[in-house]
C-alpha cells in the first residue's frame, strides 16, 4: 500500500494543501522578520481570529465567499491597530521585548475569543461549488483541498509579482537586503514594515478562514499552527518569499507523509527535520540577507 | 615566532589576500602598512583564524596552527587588539580585564570559588591596568570611558593573555598627540621577547618603533624590509609614501 | 555603584525576600502553604533560566522541556520503577541535565533568533513525545507520585506546611548556589560571552563549551524544579512542558531583571500570585495576565531589580 501510486498522489496533494496554508501564514511573518528582526508570536492568534470572523460572517450572511474576503480585511485592520497602538512605539526597544509583548497578546487574544465565541469547536459549511470531489487516479478527492492549493499558488504568484515589479516590493527587497544602507539611502523602512506587517496579518486571517472548513475552529487552534509556522520561517530562511514557500513545502510534506508512513514518530518528525536543516544550513534554506 | 606562507582569501569577486607570506621573529617590532583597503585587517583575521584562508599555512611557535580555531590560536599565544574598540561595554574596567585574565590563567571552569577570592587574578588585573594606564578608572563601565582610555583598555585585554605574539590593529587611531605618545611608550615598553605586529597609519610612529616593515597593497605584499630599506624603495614611494608626502 | 556594592544590594534584597517568605510561611494556612510551594518551585525554575538568559545571554524558549524532564523522571522512577522519592529527586536532576547536554550540543551551534527557535522546537518535540507516550499516560498524565519520607528528620512532607518549608529551603539553597556560580570565574566567562562572544573567542575562550556547560547546569536545576512540581502536585501531565511555561518564565526573568537572580524570584512570585488571585475572580483571567505581561514589558526597562539599582546609584551619589 505504501508504494501504491494513487495513495502517494493523494498524500502528495494533502501535503501540498497543508504547505499552502503554512505558506499563507509564514510569508508575512518571515518578511517582517527579515525587515525588522521582529517575530510576532501572536501571528497564530490572528489566524484564529480570522477563522472566527469568517465563521461569524459565513453564519450570518450564509456566504462563504463573503467570509473569505471579510476575514482578511478585518484581521488586517486589527493588525493596523496593533501596530499603531503598540509596535510603533516599541521600535527602539530590543527585539526580545517586542517578542515578549506579542507573547502577552496570545493570552489576551485567546481569552477574547473564548469570551466572544465560547469554548466550543465549530465548522464552516462550504458553498456547493467547492463541496464536491473530483477523481484523482480513480479516487475521489475533495475539490476544496485543491482550491486551497490553488489559492496558495495564486498568492505566491501575486506576492512574487508584487515584490519584483512594484515600488513597494523594491522598498521591501532593499530593506531586507541591508536595513541600514536602505535607511541611509532615504528608503522608508518603517513604511515598508507597516505595509508588509498589515499584509501578513491579512494573509494570516485568510489562512484562518480557509482552514476553517478543513480543520475545526476552536480556542487554541492558534498554538498548534504557530509552532509549525515558526518552523517554516526558520528553516526556509527568514526574510525570503522563496524561503517561506520552500519551508512550507518541506514541513507540509514532512508532516503529511510522517503521519501516514511512520505514525509513531510523526509528532516528533517535523522537529527533527528542523534540527537537521538548521545544523546543515544555520541560516535556513534560502538566504535573503546579503550583508 | 609567527610564520605565514601563501595566505589567500577571496570574498566573492574581491581578492583580499594574494599569496601573502610573513615572518615574525621573537621580540620583533614589525609594522604592517598600506593604503585603506589593502587587506591589513583581513590579514590579521587570517592570522588569528577568525576568517578561514582559502589557501596557505600558518605556524605559531613552530606548530602548524592552520587548522586551529581562533580560540585555540589565542590559547597557543596569539593575541590581537581590534581596529574598532571591541570591549565588554557595560562591564567595569576591572571586570573587563578580569574576564581576560581568568581565561589567560585557565580559571574559566572554576565555578565553586568566588572570583574575588582568586588573588592571582586581582594581582594580574592591577598589573595590566597599570601597564596600559587605566588603573585610575577601574570601577567605571568601559562604555563610559573617554575614547583614548577605551583604546588603552582594548590593548590591555590583548596583553592580559601574556601572548608570545601580539597583533595590534591601529592602536593610535583617533588619538590625540598626547595619547599617541603614551601609546608609543606603551608599545616601546612591551616585553622584549614578545613579537609585535602593528597596523599603523602614522608614519612617524612606524619609523619610531619598527624593526621591520611590510607594505601591503591590494592584498599582496608590495615590499618587506627594514625602515631604511622601505624609505629607499622606489615602489613604496610611488604607491604609498608618495601619496601622503 | 561598584560591582561590590551592587552585589551587596542584591544579597540584601534576597535576605529581605527570604524573611518575607518565612513570615508568610509562619502565618499561612493550608492554601497559603500550597501557594508558597508553587511560588518557590517557579522561582527555582526562573533562577535556572536566569543563569542561561541573564548571565550567559542564551535566550531559550524551550526551558520547560527540562522542567518536564525532571517531573517525568521523578514520576517514572517512583511510580513506574518504585524508587524512593528522596533518590528520585537527584536522579531527576541528572536526567534533565543529560537531556540538556544532548539538546545543548545541537543548540549552542546557533545564535540569536535561531537559538530561540531551536530551543522552542526541541521543547515542543519533548511535549509532542510525552503527549503520545503510553508509558507516561499520554495526554492524561500519571498520578500517585510520592514525596520523600523525611520522618527521620521529624518532617512529614505530605503536610503542606512541611513541604512548603522544604521547598523554600531548597529555593534558598539554589539561590545561594547560583549566586556563587555567577560570581565565580566561570560566571565571569559566561558574562563575557553574553556581552561579546567574538572578543571572548579572540581571548582564547572555547565559547561553545562554556555555553554547553551553562545550558546543562540550567537544565539540571530546571529538572530539580520539575521534580519538586511532580511531588507537589503528586501528578504529571504534558501541560508541564508546554512552551507557554517557558515563555512565562522568560517574561519573569526579563521583567524581574536579567542576571540578578533576585529579580526573577520576585517576578516568579508576582506571576504565581497574580495568576492565583485573578483566576479566583474571573474565568477569563488569562486575558488580564496577558495584559499584565504586555504592560510590564513596556514599563520595566531593565527589570525591577535594575530599577532598584539605578535608584541606589542615585542615592549613593547623593550621599557620597
Amino acid at each position: 500500500m505504501l508504494l501504491d501510486p494513487t495513495f502517494l498522489a493523494i498524500q502528495f496533494l494533502n501535503g501540498l494543501q497543508l504547505a499552502s496554508l503554512l505558506f499563507l501564514l509564514a510569508v508575512g511573518l518571515s518578511v517582517v522578520f527579515g525587515l525588522m528582526g521582529f517575530i510576532n508570536l501572536a501571528h497564530g492568534t490572528l489566524y484564529m481570529i480570522g477563522a472566527y470572523i469568517g465563521l461569524s460572517v459565513a453564519r450570518s450572511t450564509g456566504s462563504f465567499w463573503l467570509a473569505l474576503v471579510a476575514a482578511p480585511v478585518a484581521v488586517a485592520l486589527l493588525g493596523m491597530v496593533f501596530h499603531v497602538v503598540l509596535l510603533r512605539h516599541m521600535q527602539a526597544a530590543s527585539p526580545m521585548k517586542q517578542v515578549l509583548v506579542t507573547f502577552g497578546l496570545i493570552f489576551v487574544g485567546l481569552d477574547s475569543v473564548r469570551y466572544i465565541w465560547g469554548n466550543y469547536s465549530h465548522g464552516i459549511d462550504l458553498p456547493a461549488v467547492l463541496a464536491g470531489g473530483v477523481s484523482v487516479l480513480g479516487e475521489t478527492y475533495p475539490i476544496y483541498r485543491l482550491f486551497i492549493i490553488g489559492l496558495g499558488l495564486a498568492v505566491l504568484a501575486a506576492l512574487h509579482w508584487g515584490l519584483e515589479r512594484t515600488r513597494l516590493g523594491a522598498l521591501v527587497r532593499a530593506g531586507v537586503d541591508d536595513r541600514e544602507t536602505a535607511a541611509a539611502l532615504g528608503i522608508d523602512v518603517g513604511l515598508a514594515f507597516f505595509a508588509v506587517f498589515c499584509l501578513g496579518c491579512a494573509l494570516a486571517g485568510l489562512a484562518g478562514v480557509v482552514a476553517a472548513p478543513v480543520l475545526s475552529v476552536y480556542p487554541g487552534m492558534d498554538m498548534s499552527v504557530l509552532i509549525l509556522t515558526l518552523i517554516v520561517v526558520v528553516i526556509g530562511g527568514p526574510g525570503s518569499l522563496k524561503g517561506a514557500a520552500l519551508g512550507a513545502l518541506v514541513i507540509g510534506m514532512a508532516q503529511t507523509f510522517g503521519q501516514v508512513l511512520v505514525p509513531a514518530l510523526a509528532s516528533v518528525m517535523i522537529y527533527a527535520v528542523m534540527a537537521a536543516v538548521l545544523l546543515a544550513r544555520p541560516g535556513g534554506l534560502v538566504r535573503a540577507r546579503h550583508g | 615566532m609567527l610564520r605565514a606562507e601563501g595566505l589567500d582569501k577571496s570574498f566573492g569577486a574581491l581578492h583580499v589576500a594574494r599569496d601573502v607570506s610573513l615572518h615574525l621573529a621573537p621580540g620583533v617590532r614589525h609594522a604592517l602598512i598600506g593604503p585603506n583597503g589593502a587587506g591589513k585587517t583581513t590579514l590579521f583575521d587570517l592570522l588569528c583564524g577568525m576568517v578561514a584562508a582559502d589557501a596557505g599555512r600558518v605556524w605559531l611557535d613552530g606548530a602548524d596552527v592552520t587548522a586551529a580555531s581562533a580560540d585555540q590560536r589565542a590559547r597557543a599565544g596569539l593575541a590581537r587588539s581590534f581596529q574598532r574598540n571591541n570591549l565588554f561595554a557595560d562591564m567595569t574596567v576591572a571586570a573587563n580585564l578580569a574576564t581576560a585574565i581568568v581565561l589567560a590563567q585557565g580559571h574559566g571552569p572554576v565555578f565553586w570559588k568566588g572570583l574575588r577570592r582568586l588573588s592571582g587574578v586581582a594581582a594580574a588585573v592591577a598589573e595590566i591596568a597599570a601597564l596600559v594606564g587605566v588603573d585610575g578608572v577601574m570601577n567605571q563601565p568601559a562604555d563610559t570611558l573617554a575614547y583614548g582610555m577605551q583604546r588603552q583598555l582594548e590593548i590591555g585585554l590583548a596583553l592580559a593573555l601574556a601572548p608570545k605574539v601580539l597583533l595590534l590593529d591601529e592602536p593610535t587611531s583617533g588619538m590625540s598627540p598626547d595619547e599617541t605618545a603614551a601609546m608609543q611608550r606603551l608599545i616601546g615598553g612591551l616585553p622584549p621577547t614578545m613579537a609585535v605586529l602593528v597596523i599603523e597609519h602614522d608614519m612617524d610612529v612606524v619609523f619610531d618603533f619598527a624593526d621591520r616593515i611590510t607594505v601591503l597593497d591590494y592584498g599582496t605584499v608590495l615590499f618587506e624590509g627594514t625602515p631604511g630599506e622601505v624609505r629607499q624603495s622606489e615602489a613604496v614611494r610611488r604607491r604609498y609614501l608618495g601619496a601622503e608626502a | 555603584m561598584t560591582d561590590l556594592a551592587q552585589d551587596r544590594l542584591r544579597l540584601a534584597v534576597a535576605a529581605v525576600m527570604a524573611a518575607a517568605a518565612l513570615l508568610w510561611w509562619a502565618t499561612a494556612g493550608f492554601f497559603g502553604h500550597e501557594l508558597i510551594a508553587q511560588v518557590a518551585i517557579f522561582a527555582i525554575f526562573a533562577m535556572s533560566l536566569d543563569l542561561l538568559v541573564g548571565t550567559a545571554g542564551m535566550v531559550s524558549l524551550g526551558h520547560a522541556a527540562f522542567f518536564g524532564a525532571g517531573a517525568y523522571a521523578t514520576a517514572g522512577l517512583t511510580v513506574l520503577l518504585g524508587w524512593p522519592a528522596w533518590l528520585a529527586l537527584p536522579a531527576s536532576m541528572v536526567v534533565a541535565g543529560l537531556l540538556a547536554v544532548v539538546v545543548g550540543a545541537f543548540a549552542v551551534r546557533l545564535a540569536g533568533v535561531f537559538f530561540i527557535m531551536i530551543t522552542l522546537a526541541i521543547g515542543e518535540m519533548v511535549h509532542a513525545y510525552l503527549f503520545r507516550s503510553r508509558t507516561f499516560g499520554g495526554d492524561d498524565g500519571l498520578g500517585g507520585i510520592p514525596r520523600p519520607d523525611l520522618g527521620a528528620l521529624g518532617l512529614t512532607l505530605d503536610d503542606p506546611s512541611h513541604f512548603s518549608l522544604a521547598v523554600l529551603t531548597l529555593a534558598l539553597l539554589v539561590y545561594l548556589g547560583l549566586r556563587q556560580v555567577v560570581g565565580s570565574p566561570f560566571g565571569q566567562v559566561l558574562a563575557g560571552i553574553h556581552r561579546n562572544e567574538a572578543r571572548m573567542r579572540a581571548l582564547g575562550c572555547p565559547v561553545r563549551h562554556y555555553k554547553l556547560a551553562a545550558f546543562t547546569l540550567a537544565g539540571a536545576i530546571a529538572g530539580l524544579a520539575g521534580s519538586l512540581a511532580a511531588q507537589h502536585n503528586n501528578f504529571i501531565s504534558p501541560e508541564l512542558v508546554t512552551w507557554t511555561t517557558s515563555g512565562e518564565a522568560l517574561i519573569v526573568v526579563i521583567v524581574g531583571g536579567m542576571g540578578t537572580l533576585v529579580g526573577p524570584v520576585a517576578g516568579a512570585a508576582a506571576v504565581i500570585l497574580a495568576g492565583h488571585y485573578l483566576s479566583g475572580l474571573t474565568e477569563y483571567w488569562m486575558f488580564f495576565m496577558g495584559l499584565m505581561f504586555v504592560a510590564v514589558v513596556l514599563i520595566a526597562g531593565d527589570g525591577l531589580q535594575g530599577a532598584l539599582e539605578r535608584l541606589a546609584r542615585r542615592f549613593g551619589r547623593a550621599a557620597g
